[in-house]
């Protein structure tokens, strides 16, 4: 992952909250440059959020619409992406809900899981596994400093919470992913 | 990590970009939180005019009273801070700091210990009380109506994640302020009366006004998460 100098962060969020106001004032070809160039971030941010991988293409989606619904209460004059982060981990968090009520569900009316057979072959630990069992949050804290080497500061700040937050939500992650793959090797 | 689809370079981001540049239509930003603000505080600055026009309580020489005077402006400041969360809770993005959230309720506790401060008189008749209180009642619920609908209104136009807070926070506004308003225009300074009649009936409220934020999130287009 490359280090992006904080000015050139801060050129580009100017630069996107210019596109929003001309957003708003209704420019098409704004629209296009300015959700073209979120793309990545808003999908990077859905990768750490979102448990099951084929659906951040329709929480992607979901974000995009719920964006432009809300694009007049951008305040302009203001960063982007704070409001704009904030709609996307709202619509993710109401995702994970729909999506853990539905396994839960799913769990409770699906066949018993057949006992395996040969308890003696350990399988490999699994991280993505591991992962998709935590809480967004803890998941996102996680991934956000040890996956994608973010520092403290800017991973507060992408969620939105105190760099002490932040340290406790992956303090949480770190004990939860050691016991669940120190219990399932 | 799985294979996951690079979403910004597929003809499904091209096909939605596409769609929604087509239908983008100008839309007027929402007032700042600012100029919402001064303009509720108009709001609840007739409502309180209205109410000192046409007390027949003596508040200019209560006022005199520190505990009172304090306990008036207590109240009426939670409200004030608990109506720039409630515009603040409508606008992604905009934090909402614990501190605020505590001042505000900090505030409200030691408006309520002033008020258990106040004398208790229990030499009249409970029909007396029942009945000047459900006065009391009614007019809190109606200084707080119209400030009330300006507050949901405005964050209506919004786009509130937390749906609970931030009915909480507008309510808690238009109740705390209106509370202030009726230490101004109710004669009666007894413990009971205020707790029973002004204070109980301003909390229900809040309380009802933060269920309803809950069930209007809940109800609201898909699309907002």
């Amino acid at each position: 992952m490359h280090k992006v100098d904080d000015a050139v962060r801060a050129e580009r969020s100017r630069l996107r909250a210019h596109l929003m106001e001309r957003l708003q004032q209704g420019d098409g070809d704004a629209c296009r440059a300015l959700l073209n160039d979120i793309g990545p971030a808003v999908m990077q941010f859905l990768r750490n959020r979102v448990a099951n991988p084929g659906e951040v293409e329709d929480v992607y989606q979901d974000v995009f619409m719920a964006v432009y619904q809300a694009r007049h209460t951008y305040e302009p004059g203001r960063p982007l992406e704070p409001w704009l982060f904030a709609i996307a981990r709202n619509v993710a968090v109401d995702h994970a809900r729909r999506h853990w009520a539905r396994a839960s569900w799913e769990d409770l009316t699906a066949d018993p899981p057949e006992r395996a057979t040969n308890d003696s072959l350990a399988p490999e630990p699994d991280l993505d596994g591991a992962l998709a069992k935590l809480p967004p949050a803890q998941r996102e804290a996680f991934s956000m400093l040890k996956l994608e080497g973010m520092s403290l500061e800017i991973a507060a700040a992408r969620a939105g919470v105190s760099i002490g937050a932040l340290k406790v939500r992956a303090h949480r992650a770190y004990q939860a992913l050691r016991r669940i793959i120190g219990g399932s090797a | 990590m799985p294979e996951v689809p690079q979403i910004p370079q597929s003809d499904r981001h091209r096909v939605l970009v596409e769609r929604l540049a087509a239908d983008l239509k100008p839309v007027r930003p929402l007032w700042s939180v600012r100029v919402r603000l001064a303009l509720w505080l108009l709001l609840e600055a007739l409502v309180l005019s209205w109410v000192a026009l046409h007390t027949s309580n003596h508040f200019w020489l209560k006022l005199r009273t520190p505990a009172y005077a304090l306990e008036v402006i207590l109240f009426a400041a939670a409200g004030i801070l608990a109506g720039v969360l409630a515009l603040r809770a409508a606008i992604p993005g905009r934090r909402l700091r614990q501190g605020e959230i505590a001042l505000c309720v900090g505030l409200v506790v030691v408006g309520i210990a002033l008020l258990m401060g106040q004398p208790t008189r229990t030499a009249y008749p409970l029909s007396q009380f029942i009945q000047i209180g459900l006065k009391c009642a009614n007019h809190t619920c109606r200084f707080a109506a119209l400030p009330l609908a300006a507050l949901w209104w405005t964050v209506w136009r919004g786009a509130p994640l937390r749906g609970g807070l931030t009915g909480l926070f507008i309510g808690a506004a238009a109740m705390l302020f209106s509370f202030a308003v009726m230490r101004i225009g109710c004669p009666i300074d007894e413990r009971l009366h205020l707790i029973t009649w002004h204070l109980l009936p301003a909390f229900i409220v809040i309380a009802l006004s933060a269920l309803a934020g809950t069930a209007w999130l809940r109800f609201r287009p898909r699309a907002f998460g």
